[in-house]
């Protein structure tokens, strides 16, 4: 019989006698791996998720906000995070005349309520001109979106996203040319936009938004200021490029800690660093459970080799040596361990299926690598003590053991 | 051949009490001798026969087991030595319970080192035949009687090939009968195999029926 077959057997053998026992002790790491891998998986379909709600935007967009809100790849805080600084025309105007953008939007954003009779629903409005929607990929739905014409004019029309629309009306397709009013002034609902999806985890829900020429606006904004100006650069340029020119035009008015010029990529990583600490922090609390799951193996074995000594005394009287009986419990505990991380293993697989519908976490080969690596490991960590134990009792003072 | 000289075992029983198991044994077994180690319980014979077997070791004095002198191996060569040389019956038979018979019979194959001259199973299953146990190669060991269980571990002693068998009170669980049986086998692979037999044993019958009776007491042999 070959040796390893023979160690694994017994092994096994043991567990079978054993039933409740070995899958009571392997609970703690089927918990821990399972919390572990779970989390990651989180953690990832997050990263995709933001990722994802980004991408739609286009990588070429680029906002200019007041203060120095991003520093070293993190966001930061503080007065100067916020900066005391807001755009007008004349910043436009100057941006505009880069080559290198394609659009040049000011955006004006304000938390409002938007009522139509007694129902009302609490929305973001976004007021820009007419080219906001090229820059954020936005396409009506039902209706139109507005132009220059009612910027020039403005008229007291609004654009709503899907979601606010269906809040309010019922349906969508509902919400054309009805009216609403926001802040106590009332508009004509000109267009529906198409839904974009997401929202949440840091991502902006462009569905829930009013969008609103920047003109009209200037009825809740009598300064005429912009809290942010969104860039789109041509597509055949790169954006460090261009955000340099948007620097560089800026700086002759401002100073530079007065403003900054973000890119998609970086509020990405930096948006992404924060859940990454987040899932990080959570993943090692759920690490802890894992040692506590060691230490019940751990435990456990003490009782067993304790139970096994005559067996012990037996299997040295007819020559097993000490790394023999060293080997023989080693196994058991990292297969004790290992059988809880498959355990958590196919339970986190199986919640992560669950899920899938309303959350795209995902398990990738570097989870299922690390669950199964680290539960081998705690089975060895955990189970070298009472091996030793096991292995270093005299042959004669085992086999005299009753 | 095993040579004892000057052989002492004491045990450290307190702080200032110390136990002499042994006093001063100078022993040699010949190749293929069947001798008894005779005397009353707590005389020493089982102290003597784990020394004989390796199991133990002297607190003072030399065993030498054909040129090899015992204190000179390590760990690991002492193992191996017990694993070839030896082989072990007891009074509680010692099988391991969650193994089947065959299993039981075969593990000494499992820990040896070298490499075997016979396939273990077919060994097994011939000493299984030879020893009248057809049919219960599968059986756990707390499903056969104990005459059966002392058979297999006569078996499971003789798989390697030792040249010394090392029983102690091998019949001291089994009735009259069953236990004559026992002693029979054994001294039929004596003389068929030539292995060298120790048994030990507080039954004056069995060890005269031995060629060399070695009496001890008070761990003095006389």
């Amino acid at each position: 019989m070959n040796y390893i077959l023979f160690i694994l057997k017994s092994a096994i053998e043991d567990f079978s006698r054993n039933k409740g026992r070995t899958f009571l002790t392997s609970m703690g790491i089927l918990i821990g791996v399972f919390a572990v891998v779970l989390l990651i998986a989180f953690g990832l379909g997050l990263k995709k998720y933001i990722n994802d709600q980004f991408e739609s935007l286009g990588t070429n967009l680029i906002r200019v906000i007041p203060g120095k809100i991003l520093q070293g790849g993190s966001f930061r805080s503080g007065p100067s995070a916020l900066g005391a600084i807001r755009f007008d025309e004349k910043d436009i105007s100057r941006l505009q005349r880069l080559k290198s953008a394609l659009y040049v939007v000011p955006v004006v954003s304000k938390s409002i309520s938007v009522s139509i009779g007694k129902g009302s629903e609490l929305g973001d409005l976004y007021a820009s001109s007419a080219d906001i929607f090229a820059s954020l990929n936005l396409k009506s739905q039902y209706g139109d979106i507005f132009t220059r014409k009612e910027v020039e004019k403005r008229s007291k029309i609004v654009v709503i996203g899907p979601k606010i629309a269906e809040k309010l009306f019922g349906s969508a397709d509902l919400a054309l040319d009805k009216n609403v009013k926001i802040e106590g002034q009332t508009f004509k609902v000109m267009g529906v936009l198409e839904a974009k999806g997401g929202g949440g985890f840091g991502g902006p829900d462009l569905d829930s938004f009013v969008y609103m020429p920047y003109t009209t606006a200037q009825v809740f904004n009598p300064d005429k200021k912009f809290i942010a100006i969104i860039v789109k650069a041509k597509s055949d340029i790169s954006v460090d490029q261009v955000k340099k020119e948007i620097s560089d035009s800026l700086l002759k008015r401002y100073k530079k800690d007065d403003f900054s010029v973000i890119d998609q990529a970086e509020l990405l990583s930096a948006i992404g660093s924060i859940f990454g600490i987040m899932n990080a922090v959570l993943i090692a609390i759920a690490a802890v459970s894992l040692i506590v799951g060691g230490i019940g193996i751990m435990n456990i074995m003490y009782v067993t080799v304790t139970e096994r000594i005559k067996e012990i005394g037996i299997r040295r009287a007819i020559g097993a040596r000490k790394t023999d009986i060293l080997y023989q419990f080693l196994a058991e505990s990292i297969a004790l361990s290992i059988l809880g991380g498959v355990m958590g293993l196919l339970l986190a697989y199986g919640v992560v299926l669950l899920i899938q519908k309303l959350f795209p976490a995902y398990i990738d080969t570097g989870s299922v690598a690390l669950a199964l690596g680290v539960s081998s490991l705690i089975g060895v960590l955990f189970g070298v003590f009472p091996a030793k134990k096991a292995a270093d009792l005299s042959p004669i003072d085992a086999i005299r053991y009753e | 051949m095993i040579k004892l000289q000057s052989l002492w075992k004491q045990y450290q029983l307190d702080k200032e009490l110390i136990f002499t198991a042994l006093k001063n044994i100078n022993l040699t077994l010949k190749d293929g001798e069947f001798s008894s180690i005779v005397g009353p319980s707590g005389s020493g014979k089982s102290t003597l026969m784990h020394i004989i077997g390796l199991l133990d070791k002297p607190s003072k004095g030399k065993v030498t087991i054909g040129d090899k002198d015992v204190s000179m191996l390590s760990d690991d060569e002492i193992s191996s030595l017990r694993n070839e040389f030896v082989g072990f019956v007891f009074q509680q038979f010692n099988l391991i319970p969650k193994l089947t018979v065959l299993e039981n019979i075969m593990m000494p194959a499992v820990y040896a080192r070298k490499r075997l001259a016979f396939d273990p199973k077919e060994k097994a299953l011939s000493l299984i035949k030879q020893f009248g146990l057809d049919g219960k190669e599968n059986s756990f060991p707390n499903k056969i009687s104990g005459g059966q269980q002392q058979r297999v571990a006569i078996a499971r002693a003789l798989i390697m090939e030792p040249k010394l068998i090392l029983a102690d009170e091998p019949t001291g669980n089994l009735d009259t009968k069953t236990g004559q049986g026992i002693l029979d086998l054994l001294h039929k692979l004596h003389k068929t195999e030539h292995i060298t037999v120790v048994v030990v044993t507080h039954d004056p019958i069995i060890a005269a029926k031995t060629e060399r009776k070695i009496e001890i007491k008070d761990g003095e042999i006389l």
